[in-house]
């Protein structure tokens, strides 16, 4: 190894290191150190003139190691990796210490904060110094993509990728596409015909020469990483394997059930329906009870199964404006009868919701509240009452506990996740919430990709939402993907694990430990191989192994156990 | 006899805190003994031979060609020979387990020399001291003075002590790798880089170890050997004992693991391992089939003397190295 000669840069961050820590002092104590050649602090190290500092010291004192002691890596290490790579020196011969969010930000007395900012940046030349240089890698990209789910997110995503002249093989375990939204009559806030929506949709999918459908199947086995997937689809007993570069999951949620909620009788009393049986009402245009009468007094209730730490403790979403769209049908269809609408909140926070509340509310349409602890009870009406039904209610707003008259009860049934979500999650390798919705890789900034590079996760497979956020997850992820492909190419973690095959015994401790499935066992080398592509870098079977055969990259235990010794190198 | 020109090589052979095992180890050599007598001259091996540790301070300095020092450095006289045989030898072979990292001595790091002795000369049921003698390192009698080789709180590796040349690790090792590093040195082979573990493989104890293997290491409950019918030929692992196999180097031929005994580790941790107790609890910690944490530590529970367990050779050696206090 060539001599390390290491640039020091502490960074002031305007006032925000600077005043709780003595960043002058800092860097001429840090100046005095082994190998370190050059120390300076400067008001803000992420500015170009901050990085033009770095690479002009680059050049003029042949650094080989940079230290920046600044904010969190998370904020400004590409940055400074970059500014290396400027230089003409590789990016991973750099190591950034915290001294804003680990200190400035989080202490109160000068002297000890400039202290530990010491010891962190000591901890950071230390483990600079056994820093390897890695070189990007980057792999071809199948133009092909598998959309999981034929509901109408995933007609939508399987419809934007197709419209670019790439191939999509589009799986729906049931024998039609359009899923739930092929049951609905009308669609909220506007009252439009859900028919009328999805069924042009559906056409264009399947007269589409881009799209191959397979419907009653299902994907068995899917291998590989992103761009290079092989998928194993199972059609009526026969299997079929496909070749593809990146992966939608749009596999949606199921209806609650609401059979297991015992106050209101769903199962007991026949004129308690559910929010979709309603619909099939709806759709066939006969609103009546069992007895085929037109029910006098329809009451629509909310948060079935959702916002209840007993079922669910999320909010469905869905189920207000879908109960707001109900009273308005009913009203049109039984202009006489009395409406009650029973909810905890009405949440109507989307484009044009809450214009169909004010809307309801002109209808005739009776709100009453109860409270989320405290659910109303549906019962049999007693012989003389005239009514089918009776609920038991304790107002919120009026304070009173009344009884409300019923011959037909609505359950704003919730969504939950289908049973198999995760084998599904098992099959693509993406991470489950305890919803059991899948992870986003992140929630606020990249809401449709998931840690495992090439699967894109959207609608309601990864929580309750509406047509509009499930079409607009799946067009972004069409993007994402559309982008990658256009690419060619894509890069891929180089700080990967790898094997030492001279150390390796062939134990497979390894193997059940990685979450991405990216180490197998070479039988006849009697060794664990890490498909490179597939590894994330998270460091847990260099961890695992007890052989000390795996290396992660960036992160051995030479450079950790370094980086310890520097820390306690000084007096705190 | 006109070939015996060529000079014999000066070979000692001395143990520190040890139990005698790897001198015996030495004594295995059996008729092999003929050619190593045949290459050697044995200057010093207080188990076998009548030589004092005043002829060895006469020698002069580099005088001894090899010396194989078995056993850790647990007190003055080992920590004086120890320093001494450095000076008077040109090739230091640390030899067996405590040598190498501390071996089963070492595991007295897991206490302190104070609770040692208040057990010992006070607390043991066979034990009668009113007076709470203790040994001294010095005694006035009108005959003059005793001495004692002072006890010290730690036990050392050999090489936390003096420079060490090479490493032949095992409790205590196998005499037919004693055999071929010995031929090695005196027939002039070129020797490995200073530092270097010899005899003894880069590759860990499952290399060569014949039982089935698989990535199925689930763990649900562990069992010591004793109490678990095994089935010969499955990964002790796999079965829920504990062996050390996978953190320990090959070269001994899995003799243990051939008797259907789990490997304990006496051959120390492949290269660039600092601390094979860390490393084989961190594998072992991936192997619990639980997510609960409650349910983790009722498995963990199950594991008797886990400090004993994954530090059974390499204590002294290790990053732990000892209890604090």
């Amino acid at each position: 190894m060539e001599e390390a000669r290491i640039g020091i840069y502490v960074c002031w961050c305007g006032s925000n290191i600077a005043k709780m820590v003595d960043v002058e002092a800092v860097a001429e104590e840090m100046g005095k150190l082994p190998n370190v050649v050059v120390a300076k602090n400067y008001k803000y190290m992420c500015s170009d003139p901050g990085q033009d500092l770095i690479v002009s010291d680059i050049k003029e004192h042949k650094l080989n190691r940079v230290v920046v002691a600044a904010c969190s890596p998370r904020m400004h290490e590409m940055t400074f990796r970059k500014a290396l790579e400027n230089a003409g020196i590789n990016p991973y011969l750099f190591e950034m210490a915290n001294i804003r969010e680990h200190v400035s930000w989080v202490h109160t007395d000068r002297d000890k904060a400039t202290k530990k900012s010491k010891s962190l940046i000591t901890a950071a030349i230390n483990r600079v110094l056994y820093h390897d240089p890695l070189d990007k890698r980057s792999v071809d990209i199948d133009p092909a993509t598998l959309v999981l789910g034929g509901g109408i997110a995933g007609l939508a995503a399987a419809l934007e990728i197709a419209g670019s002249g790439k191939q999509v093989y589009l799986i729906e375990r049931s024998g039609a596409l359009g899923g739930y939204a092929a049951e609905i009559d009308l669609l909220a806030p506007y009252m439009n015909s859900a028919a009328q929506v999805l069924d042009p949709l559906i056409e264009q999918v399947q007269n589409h020469k881009n799209i191959e459908i397979f419907l009653e199947s299902k994907v068995t086995d899917i291998s590989g990483y992103v761009g290079n997937f092989d998928a194993k689809i199972e059609k009526k007993g026969k299997e079929v394997e496909k070749k593809i570069g990146n992966i939608v999951v749009a596999t949606g949620l199921k209806n609650f059930d609401p059979a297991v909620i015992d106050r209101y009788g769903y199962g007991k009393l026949p004129n308690v329906v559910t929010a979709m049986e309603f619909e099939k009402m709806l759709k066939i245009g006969k609103v009546e009870t069992k007895t085929g009468k037109l029910p006098k007094n329809v009451a629509i209730i909310h948060c079935v199964g959702s916002r209840n730490p007993d079922y669910h403790e999320y909010c469905s979403r869905i189920c207000c404006m879908n109960a707001l769209k109900f009273a308005n049908q009913a009203r049109s269809i039984l202009p006489e009868a009395n409406i009650f609408d029973l909810y905890t909140d009405m949440r109507a926070f989307a484009k044009g919701c809450e214009e169909l509340y004010t809307q309801t509310s002109r209808k005739d349409v009776l709100f009453l509240k109860f409270e989320k602890g405290d659910l109303p009870t549906v019962k049999k009406a007693a012989a003389g009452d005239d009514c089918d039904m009776v609920i038991d209610m304790h107002e919120a707003l009026s304070g009173e506990d009344i009884e409300v008259p019923a011959d037909m009860v609505i359950l704003m049934t919730g969504t939950e996740a289908h049973d198999d979500a995760k084998d599904v999650a098992h099959l693509v390798g993406v991470s489950m919430c305890g919803n059991d919705f899948f992870i986003e890789k992140h929630p606020k900034l990249d809401p449709v990709a998931t840690t495992t590079d090439g699967v894109y996760i959207v609608g309601n497979c990864v929580s309750p939402k509406d047509i509009p956020d499930s079409v607009s997850q799946a067009k972004a992820a069409a993007a994402r993907i559309l982008a990658s492909i256009s690419q060619g190419s894509v890069e891929v973690e180089v700080t990967t694990a790898e094997v030492n095959e001279d150390i390796c015994c062939g134990c497979q401790t390894c193997i059940k430990v990685c979450p991405y499935t990216a180490i197998g066992y070479d039988e006849e080398k009697n060794v664990s191989i890490v498909n490179e592509a597939l590894c994330k870098g998270c460091g847990t079977c260099g961890s695992a192994c007890p052989t000390g055969a795996i290396r992660s990259k960036h992160f051995t235990d030479v450079q950790i156990l370094s980086q310890i010794e520097g820390l306690m190198s000084l007096e705190v | 006899m006109a070939k015996e020109e060529k000079p014999k090589i000066k070979l000692a052979v001395y143990w520190g805190a040890a139990c005698g095992g790897c001198c015996v180890s030495v004594l295995d050599v059996h008729e092999k003994l003929f050619d190593v007598v045949a290459a050697a001259d044995l200057v010093f091996w207080p188990i076998a031979l009548d030589i004092k540790y005043k002829d060895v301070e006469a020698m002069p300095d580099g005088h001894i060609d090899v010396t194989l020092f078995n056993g850790a450095v647990r007190n003055s006289e080992n920590e004086h020979l120890a320093k001494l045989l450095r000076q008077k030898t040109k090739v230091l072979v640390a030899y067996g387990s405590c040598a190498h990292m501390g071996g089963i001595p070492g595991l007295a790091n897991f206490t302190t020399k104070d609770e040692l002795f208040k057990r010992i000369y006070d607390e043991t049921e066979s034990t009668v001291n009113p007076d709470k003698i203790r040994p001294q390192p010095e005694h006035e009698v009108p005959e003059g003075k005793l001495k004692l080789p002072e006890f010290y709180n730690d036990v050392r590796t050999l090489d936390q002590v003096v420079d060490v040349d090479y490493y032949l690790p095992g409790c205590p090792p196998q005499t037919e790798r004693l055999v071929e590093v010995f031929m090695a040195i005196v027939s002039g082979a070129e020797l490995p880089p200073k530092g270097s573990v010899v005899g003894a493989l880069d590759k860990a104890q499952c290399d060569e170890c014949k039982r089935k293997k698989s990535d199925n290491k689930l763990i649900k409950k562990f069992y010591r050997p004793w109490e678990i019918q095994d089935d010969g030929e499955t990964c002790f692992l796999e079965q829920g004992v504990i062996c050390m196999g996978p953190a320990t180097r090959g070269g001994c031929g899995v003799r243990c693991i051939e008797g259907n005994a789990p490997c304990r580790g006496c051959y120390g941790p492949p290269p660039d391992v600092p601390d094979p107790g860390a490393k084989m609890m961190s594998a072992i910690a991936t192997m619990i089939d639980a997510d609960d944490e409650e349910e983790i530590a009722k498995i963990v529970a199950q594991i008797d003397d886990p400090a004993g367990t994954f530090y059974r050779f390499s204590l002294p050696g290790s990053m732990l190295r000892r209890k604090l206090t």
